[in-house]
Parts: structure tokens; sequence; C-alpha cells
């Protein structure tokens, strides 16, 4: 199933980057430049979500909102440059149903994005195979070829963030929050940190690497046939 | 424009409002006082001449006799026609000024004094029945005087008073404009220089001496006021060529990366480990920029959306997710106390984390780190209690500035930009709280305060906003 995605954003190198990071996720990404043109296009195409700027000329962004929200009811992300509550408030109550602030991170969009995308049909495995790793999540069992595992609650569960985005760059932001319920910025290497001890339960010498380090955003579960990718 | 009340106008309209209305009392009073006099005046001369004329006829037999009674009577009465005597009778010969009589429009009694008008002009009468005595039939004597000067009088004082009340309430209005204008000078003074504040010279004040009471409080608060604020601009000027110097670095790795990059051909690998590094870089900036950005609001006195939790609650969040470095430099943590407090659990949960970062970073590896936590009526205190060396007694009121590091050294390490603590501290204040350092023995303990507010405003934030829980 294509998921289609419409970016409303005046400022078009974001809008660019926007929409080719999307479409590199597998997704269909549709653009406006303006408030109304974004408006037109929310109401008369289908979208399963829609990444909406406040600051748009013509109309801003909590107008199309209000409007779009009186016969649509599509999921909106708001971009917003402001770090204000107000703000917040304001677009929440407008029936945005989520917002970031600029300057966000495009993995945390894309993070964000999925959450909507994936409310209503949250159908979770049980099990996760990725290589010769194999990660019981109901019995909380995590095997590598015959060798168990003995990880404790925090590595169990992030290890599974990342099993449950296999091939996905996850972001230390992400991380943190999903592991251990920090959702701000901290300037800690607590990530780093569980992550090198996670490595070294995970990956003994002569095993094949599974997470990989994408310098600057996070990490990656992944098994690579080539072992120095 | 908008039009604005003058407080001498308004004060002299007062006083003239004041002036007026005892003005108007007194000068009641007075015309009543001078009328009666007039009043009673006129009724005594009356009354005199009345008496006279009245035991004239009384042992008046007529015939002759009343013949020589009305010579007398003619001569009695005075020629301008201020006294008229009036005597009526069933015969005609004893009639006297009976044209007169019957042209007065008499408002009196039959008897007494009374009152009567003709041809626009007041007369005060008396009356009074005569007995029959000899052959004189019983006669009715009236006394008519006129009342024209007694007219002309109360208009003459009415007028006076008036003229005086006038004059006092012009007087004393004018009075009363050049006292508080005169009053008004003060501020006058104060505004000119007031107008001279906020130039060049932050350290400029208002002038204190010499001034009233009513005003040197208000002056001084002022005064109190501009101090603050000179010391916040300063901070924040001195916090804007540190954040301009923090920026420089990570912008000219940036550029020179990329120049350096772009400058021959490259293979992907390379090309990829400059965005990479640019990409920290970036997410340093980032950080930075948001950092800021609450500062800022810490500055705005910008209240966020609170909700009410528990300390120990958020605490253990906090600790639980620092544990692993703890952990790894074999330091334990442990919670004491709780107690309830409302705060924007995001920003306070940053706060403690950098509180506990302090910690570890500061205190002796191998030790036990306390996490108090104090509730009182109003405010809540976190404190965390770190063992190690004794913050130097010159650093402890700086800790909490911007920017500052008592160690050179450990400047820049990649994860802190400075601004630990001051985060802490912005944080705090964002929650009306405080923040507060201290040597122990053998300890360093950090305390942050947050007010407790009466009433938990709930904001809609914690339902409407989406569980953040990914997986």
């Amino acid at each position: 199933m294509t998921v289609k995605v419409l970016i409303v954003e005046d400022e078009r190198k974001t809008s660019s980057y926007l929409c080719r990071g999307l479409s590199e996720q597998g997704w269909v990404t549709y653009s406006a430049n303006t408030g109304s043109e974004g408006l037109y296009q929310a109401q008369t195409g289908v979208f399963d979500a829609i990444v909406l700027d406040v600051m748009l000329p013509g109309l801003d962004g909590f107008e199309v909102l209000r409007q779009l929200r009186r016969t649509h009811n599509t999921p909106v992300i708001m971009l917003t440059a402001r770090d204000q509550v107000d703000d917040r408030l304001r677009g929440l109550r407008g029936g945005a149903d989520d917002y970031l602030v600029k300057p966000f991170s495009f993995l945390e969009l894309v993070a964000r994005l999925e959450i909507i995308l994936r409310r209503g049909r949250a159908q979770s495995p049980t099990e996760i195979r990725i290589g010769d790793l194999h990660i019981d999540l109901s019995g909380r069992r995590v095997t590598r070829r015959r060798r168990r595992l003995t990880l404790t609650a925090k590595e169990f569960a992030l290890l599974e963030v990342l099993a449950r985005r296999p091939s996905q760059i996850v972001s230390k932001t992400a991380i943190a929050e999903i592991v251990w319920d920090i959702n701000f910025e901290t300037n800690t290497n607590v990530v780093e940190v569980a992550i090198r001890r996670l490595r070294a339960k995970l990956e003994l010498v002569g095993e094949d690497k599974l997470i990989h380090t994408v310098r600057g955003m996070g990490y990656m579960l992944e098994h690579r046939s080539d072992p120095d990718a | 424009m908008k039009h604005q009340r003058s407080m001498s106008t308004h004060l002299a309209v007062m006083f003239a409002i004041v002036t007026a209305t005892a003005s108007a009392a007194v000068g009641g009073l007075l015309y009543l006082k001078e009328s009666t006099g007039l009043s009673h005046h006129a009724r005594e001369v009356l009354e005199a001449r009345f008496v006279i004329v009245e035991r004239l006829i009384r042992f008046n037999e007529g015939g002759q006799e009343w013949v020589y009674f009305r010579q007398k009577l003619a001569e009695f009465t005075p020629t301008d026609g201020s006294l008229r005597f009036i005597i009526e009778s069933e015969d005609p010969r004893f009639r006297v000024n009976e044209h007169f009589s019957t042209r007065l429009n008499s408002k009196g009694p039959q008897i007494g004094f009374g009152a009567a008008e003709l041809d626009g002009t007041r007369f005060l009468t008396k009356a009074s029945r005569v007995a029959k005595y000899g052959d004189r039939p019983e006669v009715r004597l009236i006394i008519v005087a006129d009342q024209t000067p007694q007219e002309r009088a109360r208009r003459f004082i009415a007028a006076g008073i008036l003229a005086l009340s006038l004059f006092t309430i012009a007087v004393v209005t004018s009075l009363g404009w050049w006292i508080a204008r005169r009053g008004m000078r003060t501020v006058d003074r104060l505004s000119e220089h007031a107008r001279h504040l906020g130039g060049d010279d932050l350290a400029r004040r208002l002038p204190t001496g010499e001034l009233p009471i009513e005003l040197s409080g208000l002056v001084l608060a002022l005064n109190a006021a501009l101090d603050r604020l000179q010391k916040s601009h300063q901070q924040l000027s001195d916090f804007n060529a540190d954040v301009a110097h923090e920026l420089r670095t990570p912008l000219t790795n940036m550029i020179g990366e990329t120049e350096v990059a772009l400058s021959r051909r490259r293979n992907e690998q390379d090309l990829c480990d400059t965005l990479q590094s640019n990409l920290e870089e970036l997410e340093r900036l980032r950080g930075m920029v948001n950092d800021m950005l609450l500062m800022a609001r810490a500055d705005a006195g910008e209240a966020g959306s609170f909700t009410r939790v528990s300390l120990a609650a958020e605490c253990r969040r906090a600790v639980d997710f620092m544990e692993i470095l703890f952990d790894e430099v074999g330091t334990t943590a442990v919670i004491r106390g709780d107690g309830k407090a409302d705060v924007e659990r995001a920003l306070f949960g940053r706060a403690l984390t950098n509180l506990l970062d302090n910690a570890l970073r500061h205190g002796e590896p191998g030790g036990q780190v306390v996490v108090q936590i104090d509730a009182e009526d109003d405010a809540a205190a976190v404190t965390v209690i770190n063992p190690g060396p004794a913050i130097p007694l010159d650093h402890l009121p700086k800790i909490f500035d911007r920017f500052f590091c008592g160690d050179p050294a450990r400047a820049s390490n990649g994860h802190s930009h400075g601004l630990g603590l001051a985060i802490v501290a912005a944080v705090a204040r964002i929650h009306g709280g405080d923040v507060h350092a201290e040597n122990g023995d053998g300890v360093v303990k950090v305390k942050m305060t947050v007010r407790i507010r009466e009433q938990v405003q709930e904001r809609v934030d914690a339902s409407v906003f989406p569980p953040h829980a990914l997986s």
C-alpha cells in the first residue's frame, strides 16, 4: 500500500529535502507552497498524512488546519518555528495530531509520521529474526545462533527498538524516548554507552556486526552480508 | 488621541467643587440670617408706628376729635408712600385711605401681620380691630409698609454673598491648581530625568534626594527595577557575545570541512564523512539554539504548561536514564524523600539530568550521589549531593552563569557547552523557583527549588498531545 504525504511548506529548500527524504522512505509525496494551495490539495486529494508549516504566506498553517478540519480528519503534523506553548496549544486545539519545532531532525519527523500512519493498525510481531539473531518479543528471550543472551530490561528494550525497525536509522532522541521515557534533549552520552554495552553482549569476537552506527544520526540494526560495510 | 487626565486640573476641579459646596452652605445660611433680621426689623418698625396710631384711635370719641386725628395721621404719614395707614369702618366717615385699601391685594389675615402686593410692590401689613368708643364705631386699623428697601437690601446681600462665593471659588481653585502644579513639579522633574534613562549610560538612575515620602517609595522601586534591568541587560550582552563565540567553532569546522571536501574530487566515503561531520556540528548548533530559546523563555518569565507530579517519580526516571553512566564509574544514586509539585515534565527532567550529570562530572567516582527531595508548603526542593572536592568559594555564585566554566580544560568535551547548570537555573525560574549551591562536609550540594502552585492548571497538552510511545 502506498502512503501519500502532502507537504505544505513555503521554504523551497525545506520542501525539497522533505519530499526527497520522504520519497526515499517509500512514500509518495506531494507539495504545496502556499496555504491556499495546500488547503485545496488537502481537500481534493486523498492523503495519509499532511506535514503543515505554520508560517505560510496568505493562509497560515492554523487557518489551513481550521478550514481543513471542517471536512477532513487527515492526520496533520505541524511545523512551527516558534517554540511557544501558545503555538502548540493552538495547533493541537485546532486539530493537529502532532507538532515539531524547527529546527527539527528529519528522523524525528519520520518517526512521528510513522506513529500517525501506524495508528489504528497496531499489529506487532511476536518474534523478529535478523540474520542469526532471534528475538522472542513475548517471551523476552534473545538468542544468537544457539547462544542465549542475558540482557537487562533496558538492554532488551533498546534491542527491541532497533529490531522493530530493521535497516532503519533510529535516532538517539527516539531511543531515549522509547527506552527511558526521556522526551527531551539531554547533553549526555547515555545512549552511546548503552549501545556499547549492548554490542558487547550481542556481538562477540568473530560474530557479524549487527548494530551499525550512522554517524551524526543514530543507529541501525541490520545484517549485512558484506562485513566491511 | 486619547484624552489624558491632568492630575493638577483634576485636583483643582475637586477644590472648586469643595469650595462651591462650602460657599453655598455658608452663603445660604448667611442670607437666611440677614433676611430674617431684615424682616424682624421691618416688623419692629411697623409695630412701633402701629402702637402709636392705635393708641390715638382707641380713646378717640369721633366728631371733632376724629378730624384732629386725621390731620395728625396725615402728618404722621410719610409723603414718599413708604408707610400708609388704612382705616376701615362701616361708617364711611371714619374710613381713611379707602381708595388704596380696595386696590390692595391683601393676603394678610384680618388681624396681625400679613403681606400684600400692589402694582408689583410688596408690602408688610399689620391689622387690628379697635373697639367702639363714644360716638366712634369699631374700626379696623391697617398699617401698610412698603418693603421695597428690604427687598433691595436682600438682593444686595444675595448678590454680595454670590460674588464673594464666586471669588472664593476662583481663588481657591487657582490656588489649588497652583499648589497641585507645585506638587507635581517633582514628578515633572522625575519625568525629565526619566527621559534620559536607558540611553548610552545604563547606570543612570532617578534622583532620590529631597523627595516627598509619597514619591520616594516609587522612585526607589523604579531604581531597583532599573538595577535588575541593567543586570539582565549586561548578562544578555555577555551571553550574546558568548553565544557568538560558541557558534564560531562549529561554523568554522563546517565551512572549512566543506571547502576542503569540495576543493578536490572526492570519493563517496569522503563526502559521507564530511556530511556526517557537518551533521554533528549542526546537531551541536541545534542544541545551542534550543537551549537559547529555553533561556529566553525563562528570561521572558513565560510560564509553561504544568502538571502535578511526584518528584520522586520524576527523579527516578532521570536516575534510571543516567544509571548506566553512574554504573560506568562505579557510582550509585539514591533518592530520598518525596513531594508533589507542578512542573513542566520535559523541562524539569532536563534540569534533573543536568544536575545528575554535573554530580557525575565533578563528583568522586565510586561514591554515592544522593537526590534529596524536600517539600514544603509552597515550594519543593531537589538537592543533588555528591561527594567530591569543594567548589572554590569565588566560583560558588557563578556556577549557574551561562558559559561559566570553573576549569577551562573541561571547557569543551563535546557533550556540554557550559550551559548545564545555567539551564537548571532557567528551568527553576520558569517554575518560580531558584537554584543554590553550597559545599558540605566533603560533599557538594546543588539545590533547585520549584514553587508549588495553588491551583494545578489542567492543560490540554497532557490529554490532546499524542503519546510518544513509538513502539
